[in-house]
């Protein structure tokens, strides 16, 4: 993994749950500003799952828990888009904004196992 | 006293409680499909227990976000035996015991996820009861 593009991501998720959480203490559904977080930080995670995936299946990097790792980088860019899909469905409520928190939390932590999965394999 | 329809458990603050079951039925049954697959021999009772959590999130995450009393009947079912489950297994992995291997959700009451699975049960039964009709 690239050392710094985790921090950034992490950085991106915890700002994204913050930022969810503010929009369901002010009482307003999640919009088109949530949607452009969301779409940014899918973006990040995206280009970091590639790199990984590339690293792990063609560059030669091993890792101990090779299935595990891979799971966890399908889940990391799956849990938001679905987490926001469901946040918007239900038009009339505050909470949607708090939905899109758990979905930033739930991915900063597969990002967080997958750097350890990382750091295992001392590369 | 007026009557009071139930309301859906999974409109409002009842959706935050499903996204954070559909994330722990996600990750429970991927975790425990890994293990299986790759090394079932070593802890064979630990991975199945993990399956088993995995199974019991994903139906308590279909009885929430589904409406109907048969839904909410399921929760109701799958909640309370992640409760007796997380209660069960946390007591017995902190009693020590060789023989109980400790990776699974409900190990040490859910420590290794911040104690998450030992609260999530607990708001699910109070939620389910707080939106129940009378």
């Amino acid at each position: 993994m690239i050392g710094v593009l985790v921090i950034v991501v992490y950085v991106a998720t915890g700002l994204l749950a913050l930022y969810g959480l503010v929009r369901t203490a002010q009482g307003r559904h999640p919009g088109r500003d949530i949607r452009i977080g969301v779409g940014i930080v899918e973006v990040l995670l995206v280009v970091q799952a590639a790199i990984a995936a590339y690293r792990v299946l063609g560059g030669g990097v091993t890792l101990p828990e090779q299935g595990t790792f891979l799971i966890y980088l399908v889940v990391s860019i799956c849990v938001l888009p679905i987490g926001m899909q469901f946040a918007v469905t239900e038009p009339t409520t505050r909470w949607g904004g708090a939905v899109v928190t758990v979905a930033a939390i739930g991915t900063g932590v597969a990002v967080w196992r997958l750097a350890e999965l990382w750091a295992a394999a001392n590369v | 006293m007026s009557e009071r329809a139930a309301t859906p458990t999974s409109s409002g603050p009842g959706r935050v409680l499903i996204a954070v079951y559909a994330i722990f039925a996600l990750s429970a049954t991927a975790r425990a499909g890994v293990q299986i697959a790759t090394k079932f021999s070593e802890a064979p009772a630990a991975y199945l227990l993990s399956a088993f959590a995995g199974v019991v999130y994903i139906l308590a995450t279909i009885g929430l976000a589904g409406s109907g009393p048969g839904r909410r009947r399921l929760a109701w079912i799958a909640v309370g035996i992640e409760l007796v489950g997380v209660l069960a297994v946390g007591t017995l992995t902190a009693l020590d015991t060789a023989d109980f291997p400790s990776d699974t959700v409900w190990s040490l009451y859910g420590r290794g996820y911040g104690f998450v699975p030992l609260v999530l049960p607990l708001i699910g039964l109070w939620w389910l009861r707080h939106t129940r009709g009378r």
